[in-house]
């Protein structure tokens, strides 16, 4: 499948079969060679487009795996992963390439932002290898995330929560289809780890889809109305989280005992 | 939680009457308690048979006692709060008994049920993250501190049940005899 098809299946809505399936994967295998935790045995799962997911498990349970299937990063032993209606294992590795650079939004846990470029440019590295000139673009993501005053200055003058907001423009800076977070407040403190995920919170109301990667249920069940829970490379339980705000009394109890003489 | 020291800390400010002393406690503890007017009302009968507190004047209006601490009650009181909690501690110990038995009957789904629990953990935990973030919005930060208790309790009961979960549990479960 050429590029534009790609894009033409993202821009279409979606896919062959489902109304608003964007990711699916089946029967996905992933076996690493000497015994390298984070195999993924058998797993089948899809995603909808505007869902707020996340991937839940210990680590070396294979969250981590599953999400660099679903970015194009890595290629399964067996199995399908389908993203907007198009198999990754047809893409050739320029194909995937620009999958990666067109649909996949990536925030990692240690920012990854190159050392000797700017926040601006840090930003502007996907739309560059786009081939297109999007400053304007770029400062008014970093405006949006609270950080333009940073654009000029280099990672290693930056905080950690502002090293993370750099790298969560630059994973939109295109536009993608899925921004996949791998551990995006692992490395902050309470506080700026709040941030980021208000952050990804308000990107998902205004219709992103996000598979969010964590070890902390806390996190996940806070911002995701469904949980993805992996164990032992497999998905063990996909709950969704619905229901109105419950009155205290409803979901705790302190334990009383009367007086007993 | 016992509800004698409970009233006793209640009337340690002010001297109450019966029905504040249950509101102010339901207040406190943001509805996480609930106890009937009766048990307020033999609770400090008692406390006053013990000597722990004592009618502050004569019944008021429509037959009401102000109850207040006496110097032993406030002796019994800072001696309670003085002293660490001890005792067994408290498990979930029914889904411990369940899972025991699944792994000893040849059909018990094991993996289902732990699924299932583990989604009731789940739902839980984001109940309890509401609650807390409406705590603290609402400037409540004594309950959002019980909330938060609450909270890493659920986060402990859902590592407990991942081990469980793990294909490792599985096989030393079904060799304990």
């Amino acid at each position: 499948m050429d590029g534009r098809a790609l894009v033409g299946a993202f821009r279409g809505g979606g896919c062959k079969n489902g109304m608003s399936e964007l990711v699916r994967l089946s029967d996905v295998t992933k076996v690493y060679q000497g015994g390298i935790t984070g195999a993924l045995n058998g797993v089948s799962v899809t995603v909808e487009k505007g869902e707020f997911t996340a991937i839940m498990g210990p680590s070396g349970s294979g969250k981590s795996t599953m999400l660099n299937l679903i970015a194009g990063l890595d290629r399964p032993t067996s199995g399908a992963v389908i993203v907007g209606g198009t198999d990754l294992a047809k893409l050739g590795e320029a194909g995937l390439a620009r999958f990666r650079r067109d649909h996949v939004g990536f925030v990692f846990q240690f920012f990854h932002l190159l050392p000797n470029l700017t926040a601006l440019e840090n930003v502007l590295i996907p739309a560059q290898l786009k081939g297109s000139e999007v400053p304007g673009r770029a400062r008014e993501l970093l405006g949006q995330l609270g950080i333009e005053e940073v654009a000029d200055r280099y990672p290693a003058r930056l905080s950690g929560g502002q090293q993370q907001r750099v790298a969560i423009a630059r994973a939109l800076i295109n536009k993608p289809t899925l921004l996949l977070a791998d551990e995006p407040t692992g490395a902050l403190d309470t506080h700026s780890g709040e941030q980021v995920m208000d952050l990804l919170v308000q990107l998902h109301g205004r219709g992103q889809t996000i598979l969010l990667v964590t070890h902390d249920a806390k996190l996940a069940t806070r911002h995701a109305a469904r949980v993805l829970s992996v164990i032992d490379g497999k998905v063990v339980d996909d709950a969704r989280l619905e229901g109105p705000e419950r009155a205290a009394s409803e979901v705790i109890r302190v334990r009383t005992e009367e007086a007993s003489r | 939680m016992s509800l004698k020291y409970g009233v006793l800390g209640l009337l340690k400010g002010e001297p109450l009457h019966g029905y504040e002393v249950k509101s102010r406690f339901e207040a406190m503890l943001g509805g996480t308690w609930e106890v009937n007017i009766g048990q307020i009302y033999t609770t400090l009968q008692r406390l006053e048979r013990d000597g722990l507190v004592r009618p502050a004047g004569p019944r008021g209006d429509r037959g009401k006692l102000l109850y207040e601490l006496s110097p032993q009650g406030q002796k019994a009181l800072d001696q309670w709060l003085g002293e660490p909690d001890s005792g067994p501690q408290q498990l979930h110990e029914d889904i411990y008994v369940k899972l025991l038995l699944a792994t000893r009957v040849a059909n018990g789904d094991l993996q289902g049920m732990l699924a299932r629990q583990k989604r009731t953990y789940l739902q839980r935990l984001r109940d309890l993250n509401r609650l807390e973030e409406r705590a603290r919005r609402d400037g409540r930060l004594d309950l959002a501190r019980l909330v938060r208790g609450a909270l890493l309790h659920a986060e402990a009961d859902l590592k407990w049940m991942d081990e469980l979960s793990s294909e490792r549990f599985g096989a030393e479960g079904a060799r304990t005899e």
